[in-house]
């Protein structure tokens, strides 16, 4: 994962939730660690900076134990994502069954390169490698929701639709 | 308690439970080579680098003798031809990451390694982890791995000079290609990771030499580690030179008033 160069104007991060969650939700057990990390990123779509150092804090957790558990897993994200997230698989099965070729549609459409975000905030575009489905290839996630056998049109249409919002 | 019998390039010697392969041979005298090892902090295998091979019962297979318990008798070899290959291997890529490091250096002389063989990437950093083992341990719990896979790499977090770093200096002395620079300039330490400033401390003020030494720590973490309550009064400020000075004066006008 990249350094993050910019500073992110960060979204106002309610810390009587985030307090909910570690004392209430989890415990405050150390054990929960993770769980507290994906309900915030639940919360923000991903680990704002002034969050992760609060948890830090409440938890008495050294903050690089946090950053470097936030930067090992590929399911949390310290950069901020988009109001709609699109994943493709590139996985093997995926890729032969042409998720490449959906990637370069996805970029000539929105500019997009993997693991980025539209300047709008809007759209984040992501690839996954094999999400177990490989028998459904190519499989494309759209915000959660699994698309098996997907097809360009509807990567097609769900991109007009966020451009239209 | 049981003991065990290990073969160690086939002369008979003995293990206790759960010793690593590395501590028996060390042990015996027998040397392997080791990049992320430190007696002082738990293994890591992250170089591979002490790769030997094992034959527990019927099977025989490659480990690392850092971390490997032994639990049951066994043949160890740590000097094959396959893992002389197998070591080649890692310091041609290590070396393509570090060409300037004098201890990779000397290993792929010992090796015979091909240092045409890769593409070099000037990296500086072998990414043993060493440096955030100790600082984790010792220092202010300011480094880091980050990442993984291929990106992984030695961080502070969020890639940010770190507050939290006492300036002990573990990490530059722990480091076994020297990637990590720790320099003084004038009232402050600088600690300084690929070319990126990793921390800054300030440091003390001798009041009889004027000179700076040693960081400006805060205490209370120190104690809190050591299980102590109470900070210790404060000294004067005086670097260690000017203290042992200040010190033998006493001494010695002492011995001159008896007399
Ligand atoms: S900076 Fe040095 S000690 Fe730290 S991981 Fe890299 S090679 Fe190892
Ligand atoms: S490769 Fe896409 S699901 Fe396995
Ligand atoms: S010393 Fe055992 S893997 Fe590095």
């Amino acid at each position: 994962m990249a350094a993050i160069e910019v500073k992110y104007q960060e979204p106002e991060i309610d810390f009587t939730l985030i307090d909910r969650i570690i004392r209430d939700d989890y415990g405050g057990n150390k054990e929960n660690l993770i769980m507290m990390m994906q309900a915030i990123q639940k919360q923000y779509r991903y680990l704002p900076y002034s969050a992760l150092k609060y948890l830090s804090d409440y938890m008495g957790i050294p903050f690089t134990k946090i950053y470097e558990i936030a930067t090992f897993y590929a399911s949390f994200s310290i950069e901020p994502k988009g109001k709609h997230i699109l994943s493709v698989c590139t996985g093997t099965a995926c890729h032969l069954k042409g998720s490449g070729e959906m990637i370069k549609y996805i970029k000539e459409k929105t500019g997009l390169e993997p693991g980025k975000t539209t300047p709008d905030m809007k759209l984040t575009l992501e690839c996954v490698n094999c999400v177990g489905a490989c028998g459904l290839a190519p499989v494309v996630i759209i915000n959660e929701k699994y698309n098996p056998e997907a097809e360009l049109s509807l990567v097609s249409e769900f991109i007009e639709q966020v451009k239209a919002e | 308690m049981k003991t065990l019998k290990i073969i160690l390039n086939g002369k008979e010697t003995t293990a206790k439970p759960d010793q690593t392969i590395l501590e028996v041979a060390t042990e015996n005298g027998v040397f392997i080579p080791t990049l992320c090892h430190s007696n002082a902090l738990e293994p890591a295998a992250m170089c591979r680098l002490c790769m030997v091979e094992l034959t527990e019962g019927k099977r025989s297979k490659f480990v690392t003798s850092c971390n490997y318990p032994l639990r049951q008798d066994a043949e160890v070899k740590t000097d094959t031809e396959a893992i002389r290959r197998g070591r080649k291997m890692i310091i041609e890529l290590l070396m393509a990451r570090c060409p300037d490091s004098d201890e990779l250096k000397r290993l792929a002389g010992e090796y015979g390694a091909n240092l045409s063989r890769f593409e070099p990437l000037n990296d500086d950093c072998v990414v043993c982890g060493l440096c955030a083992r100790v600082c984790e341990k010792v220092g202010g719990k300011t480094l880091t791995l980050s990442g993984r896979g291929v990106h992984i790499k030695v961080d502070t977090a969020f890639g940010e000079a770190s507050p939290y770093c006492i300036g002990c200096g573990a990490c530059v002395q722990i480091c076994p290609v020297n990637a990590i620079e720790i320099e003084d300039i004038e009232d402050e330490r600088v600690i300084t990771i690929h070319g990126k400033e990793a921390a800054r401390i300030k440091l003390n003020h001798c009041e009889t030499c004027n000179q700076y030494y040693g960081p400006v720590i805060d205490l209370t973490k120190v104690m809190e580690r050591l299980g102590e309550k109470t900070i210790p009064p404060p000294n004067l400020n005086l670097c260690p030179a000017c203290a042992r000075q200040k010190l033998g004066k006493r001494i010695a006008d002492r011995y001159y008033d008896v007399y």
